[in-house]
């Protein structure tokens, strides 16, 4: 992870710094008087005395911008600081207690709100005179609701957390709650409130100003000044440009400067989001010509490359598998052992930031061609995808789209491959939902989502990805969202599917126990290499790898043996160990271990693995 | 069995749901007239389905979700009457484990001072005491003591899950309730986990309630078990007794679904047909007789209750004559 990025901070901060430096310093600044008048020379061109000339009195321009800084941020800073304190506490305690306290506390601000923010400004404006301090109460009365709306969100999204119920847990009184845990994990939406606060206090007090209802004349404001500029604009453009400069700039440096703060805060800044589901755009590659045609799917030598600010790094390396029709694969690991990315390679979904390096997956389609799926232009994969090769993902709830009918997603897959009718897609959609087990299929394809159970869309999205006869189906962790009983459901409506069809089905999963009942063969991968390969009864009963030995010793079966844990944690890719990925964590590791890698070697016909002293193990 | 520590009597939980805009009003009863106790040193597991109520028992015998009736005595005392800040000093004895390890720990507080939290609120040491029981306890639970400067999302899942329990064992507790502490983790992981609770409460002489829908690993922690269903408790009892013959069908169904690596062969028979039902609109009679391959008519309209089919083993079940077949 990178570290957080604090050098960003240092140029906004800079510049914010030296414009309020400036502002405090100006009684010391060898600066010209800024209510000085010197009528002769009113709009007087920026000159050597008065380096950005002088206004409609004849007063020096930079001198009044400085000292009109002032008074700018004074209000800005003062108002946006007690809104900010005034409304986070009211919208702390409303969130956090709910019931009466919401409704004095947050529902309160929101009458504010419904009051024209001007009108309320020259209400109290009114009541308390013009002046500097008249602006900051006005001001704070209009941001603190802002505040108060934020912070309850964020108060009422963070208070259902399992870390703020821990601290319930402790004992901790609601004050230490909401102090110590609460607000600073609800900080983030307010500096971002608070900078926007302040920009819109100094346009506001421009606006005050500008109406003659703020600072009072003839000491400087910026929005004094811009008032005075609008009635010579004619005359001297360029003295409503000064002003306006200075106030756009300063918001702007603000902004930056409380975005960035906020990126610095979060304790896991640098990790960037990535955009999905796009493929990489295609390289070229001298393209072997497939040589020996594989049944169904052949991978040979697959390997995966993710390019970090730091480095180069193989969350998945020299992955071989192949697959018959009608058959399963199993490929089992925990997580960061590169299985799920593994599918998304064959499936052509590699985020944009990973690419393929090395190896070729070869599949053989409908025609019989082969075809590399790794050099296939994307208009071609798109073609294959959800026709010939279909994929289940792991959370129904999220691969589903939302706004549709669960009926119309099915009919839009067959749609999308097939020269169907919308009424003959619709009715084929039916039928496949029905054979997918789900109850009243007629009535039910016309629901949303969200009507149905986790068991009942998964089996929509198994609808979806056997709707045009895939010869390949990928299932990535299909039944681990599910309660066990529901579990077995889908389980056996795969296992109907595929004796029913010649389809190839590679199952991702972390449980052994599925894999020992759903699959043929088994790939077990670790830290992003295929450790051990076999007939799923052989590998169960006569694992060869002791990776594989440890995750059967660990799975909790059997009545009193005690759990075999296997120590320490899996490597992250960009700190693997020189020798065996595995032998850190090994009970059997030798010398060698630690300073070769091991190859992939067949120990039994079928049955391959990766260690050197298999024999031993056996 | 021995001396009760925690006490439910009776114990319901519902929630109201108003469902948006169409302003439907739904009352899910979460929990339903619930009966269990924790004895000093024991581990009780807790086992059911999504939905079937565990997590909100779990929550209710440490009163951070008050029971909508029924009472829950903790060493005697009725928590419901004691005052919020007798309450909180009596949560040093109590404290809980939740599933997600990333969400339950405080992202921007290091994680030595989230283990201390509980010392320093019930005031147990000073600040330089407290942090060498912070380095005892990291390294209890196999964290290297100097690991405590860290943030959490500098830690693996299990590692973070290692600091929760820390952070719970910080008081000195009698009781934890452990919500799926081990089902976020990867297999290897979960042993380790497992394994290190086992130790831990052992040496710490704990009481436990160990929530989970994973039977193998009730099976490794717990002496006896708790098998819930929609808010209700089915079956109770020893835990090799209950899984080597379950006698309540829904028991028999979960431990049939249940895959296992050494017997490839799950019997297909048993899959039970059917989604679990909608917890606001739950089954009149027996909660399971939606589902039940054995349900006859008075199963809709009867709700059965809990009764003894042994020593310390009982079954609500209205089918006296499937009950019996077990075993």
């Amino acid at each position: 992870m990178a570290a957080r990025p604090i050098h960003r901070l240092y140029l906004p901060g800079a510049i914010v710094a030296a414009i309020i430096a400036v502002a405090l310093a100006a009684p010391l600044l060898p600066l010209a008087d800024p209510v000085k008048m010197e009528v002769p020379a009113r709009l007087a061109l920026p000159s050597l005395g008065h380096v950005l000339g002088q206004d409609e009195y004849g007063r020096d321009v930079l001198s009044r911008i400085i000292w009109g800084a002032r008074a700018s941020l004074a209000v800005a800073f003062f108002s946006a600081i007690c809104a900010g304190l005034v409304g986070t506490a009211l919208g702390l305690i409303g969130g956090y207690a709910r019931g009466f306290l919401e409704i004095v506390t947050v529902r309160s601000m929101e009458a504010i709100v419904c009051f024209p923010p001007i009108l309320l400004a020259l209400l109290v404006v009114t009541l308390m005179g013009p002046g500097a301090a008249t602006l900051v109460i006005a001001l704070t009365i209009l941001y603190a609701p802002g505040y108060t709306r934020v912070a309850f969100a964020a108060t009422l999204a963070t208070r259902g957390l399992d870390y703020v119920t821990a601290q319930q847990a402790l004992g901790a009184r609601p004050v230490r709650i909401l102090a110590r845990t609460i607000l600073p994990n609800v900080a983030p939406p307010l500096l971002v409130q608070f900078s926007l606060t302040v920009a819109a206090a100094m346009v506001l007090e421009s606006g005050l100003s500008f109406l003659g209802l703020g600072v009072v004349p003839p000491a400087p404001s910026w929005g004094l000044m811009i008032r005075g500029a609008r009635s010579t604009m004619e005359q001297a453009p360029w003295l409503l440009l000064w002003p306006c400069l200075a106030l756009t700039g300063t918001i702007l440096t603000f902004n930056q400067l409380c975005d960035r703060l906020r990126d610095v805060l979060d304790p896991r800044a640098g990790s960037a989001g990535a955009g999905w589901l796009e493929r990489a755009a295609a390289r070229v590659w001298p393209d072997a010509s497939p040589a020996a045609a594989p049944s169904l799917l052949r991978v040979e030598g697959l390997t995966i490359e993710i390019e970090t600010p730091t480095a180069r790094i193989r969350p998945v390396r020299d992955v071989s598998l192949s697959l018959a029709p009608g058959e399963t694969l199993a490929l089992v690991g925990e997580s960061g052992s590169g299985k799920t990315l593994t599918g998304l390679a064959l499936m052509g979904l590699l985020p944009p930031t990973m690419e393929i390096v090395t190896g070729r997956v070869l599949f053989v389609d409908r025609g019989g061609r082969a075809r590399d799926l790794v050099h296939l232009p994307e208009t071609e994969m798109r073609g294959l995808r959800g026709d010939e090769i279909a994929m289940v993902f792991q959370d129904p709830g999220s691969s589903l789209n939302p706004v549709h009918r669960i009926g119309d997603q099915v009919a839009e897959v067959i749609r999308a491959h097939r020269d169907l009718s919308r009424a003959g897609a619709a009715a084929q959609a039916v039928a496949l939902l029905k054979d997918v087990g789900l109850p009243d299929p007629e009535q039910r394809s016309r629901a949303y989502p969200h009507e149905l159970s986790g068991g009942q869309r998964q089996r929509t999205m198994i609808a979806a990805a056997i709707a045009n006869g895939p010869r390949l189906l990928i299932a990535d962790e299909p039944t681990t969202a599910l309660d066990v009983t529901i579990q077995a459901q889908i389980l056996d409506l795969l296992a109907v599917f595929k004796a029913k069809s010649d389809m190839g089905l590679i199952f991702i999963t972390h449980n052994l126990a599925v894999v020992a009942e759903i699959a043929d063969r088994v790939c077990v991968m670790y830290a992003g290499e295929i450790v051990e390969e076999g007939p799923v009864a052989e590998v169960f009963a006569r694992p060869r790898h002791p990776y594989t030995a440890a995750l059967i010793a660990s799975a909790p079966e059997g009545a009193d043996a005690q759990l075999a844990a296997i120590p320490g944690t899996v490597p992250l890719p960009d700190a693997l160990p020189a020798g065996c990925t595995f032998a850190p964590r090994c009970a059997c590791a030798a010398e060698p271990c630690h300073a070769a890698k091991p190859a992939f070697a067949e120990v039994s016909p079928g049955h391959a693995s990766r260690c050197f002293r298999w024999k031993e193990i056996a | 069995m021995t001396a009760p520590l925690v006490r439910a009597e009776n114990v319901s939980r519902s929630f109201v749901s108003h469902s948006g805009w169409l302003a439907r009003r739904a009352e899910v009863k979460a929990v339903r007239e619930v009966d269990i106790t924790v004895g000093r040193g024991e581990a009780l597991g807790v086992v059911g389905e999504s939905g079937c109520g565990k997590s909100t028992l779990g929550r209710m015998l440490l009163h951070l979700l008050p029971p909508t009736t029924g009472r829950v005595f903790f060493d005697g005392h009725a928590l419901h009457d004691l005052t919020p800040a007798t309450r909180r000093r009596m949560r040093a004895r109590m404290q809980m484990i939740f599933q997600d390890p990333y969400g339950s720990l405080d992202p921007r507080r290091r994680a030595g001072d989230q283990i201390a939290d509980g010392i320093m609120i019930h005031g147990l040491a000073d600040p330089i005491e407290a942090r060498a029981r912070v380095a005892d306890l990291l390294q209890r639970v196999g964290l290297d003591p100097a690991h405590g400067d860290r943030l959490p999302h500098e830690f693996s899942g299990g590692q973070r899950q290692r600091i929760a329990i820390a952070r719970a064992l910080a008081t000195k507790p009698d009781f934890i309730v452990a919500d799926e502490p081990v089902s976020a983790l990867d297999v290897s992981v979960q042993a380790q986990i497992v394994t290190l609770m086992a130790e831990l409460r052992s040496s710490f002489g704990l009481a436990l309630l160990f929530i989970s829908h994973d039977l193998h690993v009730v099976r490794h922690l717990c002496e006896r078990v708790v098998v819930m269903y929609l808010g209700r408790v089915v079956e109770e009892g020893d835990v090799s007794e209950i899984f080597s013959a379950p006698a309540h069908p829904y028991t028999r169904a979960l431990t049939a679904a249940t895959p296992s690596i050494r017997s490839r062969t799950r019997s297909r028979k048993a899959v039970l047909s059917g989604d679990l039902p909608n917890p606001a609109a739950s089954p009149s009679g027996c909660v399971f007789h939606t589902r039940c391959p054995h349900a006859i008519a008075s199963c809709a309209e009867n709700i059965p209750a809990l009764r003894q089919i042994a020593p310390g083993w009982r079954v609500a079940c209205l089918r006296d004559d499937i009950v019996a077949q077990h075993g």
